[in-house]
């Protein structure tokens, strides 16, 4: 009797699983996704209605596989293209993608309606954002984090010079590190985004303290980007060397050193670590207790303004250097220095200018 | 212990006899399905109506931008493809006593094994299509005996084994393609293109996978209710011990209607690289296994159905884009009226295990096993 009830438990749990795995277990695994699980309801976008017609300015905008409110690179291009309609007094509109074989259906379906410029969502959507830019002479495409190898005129891929993000935020470490030794705990160095953020961090460091010692531990290619214990285990292993600042960055193995830094004792105090990409406050709660910042790409100011070049005709084509700089400081406002934070502000400036050269090279 | 195996799961699909006893059994096999859909929509219906859109015009989205155009229904064929062959891998299974919940790990190794064997290889149109599409249903069918293998000789359930063997295939897909098979001078994880000569073809709008999963589907209906081997998987199905003294190979016959699920869904994995994607890449690969459970429950293990069910499923999927597109309602809410259908078609099953409590016991009592 109680046995048949266990099978009847267990065939029916099986089921359950079946279904929760359906929609997520395996797109979850793959890498490249950006989204950070948000789920709550999307804010604006979507909705009945549609381009109001050929007079406005459309811009429509295809989400990795992900939802528009992951916190992460879908969100802040969607804020981008939120700016953009509000500042041409246009219409916005997105489509998430479920299925990443729908890539270019959910691209062409803005194309049939008409829209004047479509936005495509991280490096995945490469591929199918050439293909649709070539079909389509017509409509401009931006690319986030899409590099050009070729120049297509209506497509630009919005790329970021890490090196800069990760010489600023290098150089607050350099000046807030108290034990002289600061660490950074790294995706693998043969993508390049990588090894940009890490030496640029490196130099960064160097010119703000030229005393301190730099540590950077790269991981081995292999699921680089996806093993967060390696990821605590090397953060551990730079505190116990006496690290004060770490820098992570590689996905959730650069988040997995944040976590384990926000355990640490004397965290948010005397122990800090520096998040990557977006505001990772945001991404990775965990971290609050030790983010001092993070080494951010503007991605919303970028996909904002390829979007009025866009509706005012100068659409560039090929690559266009998006800015980069430092998160909001949140809980460690009042530990930073006032003096610090106009230094960095200063630093920043300078590397957007160009006046300020990090002579970080891949080479 | 005796001969009656603890460890099996009664499912009910094994029984043909329509005059069964239990309040759900007199009920004709075709109504419960439908029946299900129809709560699962009514239950979509109220969640697309919370979000302030009409169901009527979002179900009339759904449908239309998937069926009324020839992109649409292209769509459809291709989404419906790896459904009904993972359906139909189930439904294998369930007929012959085994719930296989490893069908996305058996599409995997098949989607890639098929990759593989479509661009490591330069050969005639003729030798390299079915070859690649062999291969990736050889790859399915071993991935699958390992957990038939364990059920047969060592009686472990196969519902275990196959979701642990799909969290294994997931893991060993990916290091695949990030590293032995892995496509030169380019950061993304995936294979490298299949060859011209490994390409499944598409008839104007009909692929030609989707042909071919269709006569599967039709041989297994023949093969299940005709052939000797398929009266082998039914009464190992229904009564390992009576198909012992009749002189089946129990075991040998569990190990084989595990590979042939396998196999199914190795295709389905196999058409999806030469027919769809052109290549492996992990994230293209995604539920279309576990849809196949549904698919199979909905079919109620009838091979011909899942075709039908399948083809339920995969327009619901291509219309989803479209319903977001020009609704604005979340595209998750196709998973949301699956999910549903699954439930309403399931919960009998169980029910079903626990009101047949009397008749086991009964069964129990006089071949001695039980306590």
């Amino acid at each position: 009797m109680h046995r048949k009830f266990v099978l009847a438990a267990v065939a029916a749990s099986a089921l359950l699983l079946a279904a929760c795995g359906g929609s997520s277990s395996d797109s979850a695994s793959s890498g490249g996704s950006e989204s950070a699980g948000g789920s709550s309801q999307a804010a604006g976008g979507g909705g009945e209605g549609d381009c109001p017609g050929a007079d406005a300015f459309c811009i429509g905008l295809v989400t990795d596989t992900g939802k528009v409110d992951d916190k992460s690179f879908n969100q802040s291009a969607w804020e981008g293209a939120l700016e953009a309609a509000k500042a041409t007094g246009g219409y916005a509109k997105y489509v998430e993608t479920v299925d990443p074989k729908d890539y270019e259906n959910n691209i062409n379906q803005f194309v049939s309606a008409g829209y004047d410029a479509i936005v495509t969502v991280g490096f995945l959507m490469g591929e199918a954002s050439v293909a649709a830019a070539k079909a389509n002479p017509n409509v401009n495409f931006v690319g986030v984090d899409q590099f050009q190898a070729e120049t297509i005129p209506n497509l630009t891929g919005l790329v970021f010079p890490e090196d800069k993000a990760g010489f600023a935020a290098g150089y607050l470490a350099g000046l807030m590190t108290k034990t002289g030794k600061v660490g950074a705990v790294l995706g693998t160095d043969t993508v390049p985004p990588v090894k940009l953020f890490g030496e640029g961090y490196k130099a960064g460091v160097l010119a703000a303290n030229p005393e301190a010692e730099v540590t950077l531990v790269y991981h081995a290619p292999d699921n680089a980007f996806n093993d967060p214990e390696w990821g605590a285990a090397e953060a551990k292993k730079q505190l116990a060397q006496g690290a004060d600042i770490i820098f992570g960055a590689g996905g959730n193995t650069g988040n997995g050193a944040l976590i384990e830094i926000a355990k640490a004792p004397g965290a948010g105090e005397t122990i800090f670590c520096i998040g990557v990409d977006t505001d990772q406050y945001a991404t990775v709660p965990q971290a609050q207790k030790c983010l001092l910042t993070s080494a951010e790409k503007k991605l919303t100011q970028g996909t904002r303004d390829l979007l009025l070049l866009a509706k005012e005709g100068k659409f560039p084509g090929g690559n266009f250097l998006g800015l980069t700089g430092l998160a909001p400081f949140h809980d460690t406002e009042a530990v930073v220095p006032e003096e610090v934070k106009a230094k960095v502000a200063e630093i920043v400036a300078a590397l957007d200018a160009g006046t300020l050269k990090t002579d970080v090279s891949l080479g | 212990m005796s001969t009656m195996d603890p460890s099996r799961t009664d499912l009910g699909f094994t029984d043909p006899d329509p005059r069964r006893s239990g309040p759900l059994d007199r009920i004709p096999s075709i109504v419960l399905p439908i029946v299900s859909v129809l709560l699962a929509f009514a239950v979509g219906a109220i969640l697309i109506w919370l979000q302030g859109v009409s169901p009527l015009r979002a179900y009339a989205v759904l449908f239309s931008n998937a069926l009324g155009t020839p992109e649409g229904l292209l769509r459809v064929m291709e989404k419906s493809t790896p459904l009904i062959l993972t359906g139909l891998a189930v439904t294998v299974g369930l007929r012959a006593g085994l719930f296989n919940i490893g069908a996305q790990g058996q599409l995997l190794v098949g989607a890639i094994g098929a990759a593989w064997a479509g661009y490591h290889f330069q050969l005639p149109v003729i030798v390299h299509l079915p070859f690649a599409i062999l291969f990736g249903m050889l790859c399915g069918a071993a991935w699958a005996s390992i957990a038939g293998v364990l059920r047969a000789y060592r009686s472990v359930s196969e519902v275990i084994t196959t979701i642990m063997l799909n969290a294994i295939a997931i893991a060993l897909v990916d290091y695949l393609a990030s590293q032995p098979l892995k496509e030169e001078g380019q950061p993304l994880t995936r294979t490298p293109a299949i060859a011209e000569t490994a390409t499944l073809p598409v008839f104007g709008i009909v692929p030609s996978g989707f042909l071919l999963a269709i006569a599967v589907a039709v041989f297994f209906g023949w093969f299940l209710t005709r052939t000797t081997q398929g009266f082998r998987f039914n009464t190992i199905g229904l009564n390992p011990t009576a198909a012992r003294y009749a002189g089946i190979s129990v075991k040998g016959t569990i190990v084989l209607a595990m590979a042939v699920s396998g196999a199914l869904a190795g295709l389905g994995g196999a058409i999806e690289t030469l027919g769809v994607t052109g290549r492996f890449e992990p994230a293209f690969n995604a539920g279309l296994g576990f849809d196949g459970i549904t698919i199979a429950l909905l079919a109620r293990a009838n091979p011909i159905a899942t075709i039908p069910a399948a083809l339920l499923i995969g327009t619901m999927r291509t219309g989803a884009a479209a319903l977001q597109f020009q609704t604005g309602i979340e595209p998750e809410v196709v998973d949301v009226i699956l999910a549903i259908t699954l439930l309403f078609v399931s919960a009998p099953i169980v029910a079903r295990l626990l009101f047949r409590n009397r008749n086991i016991k009964q069964t129990t009592v006089t071949s001695g096993w039980g306590s």
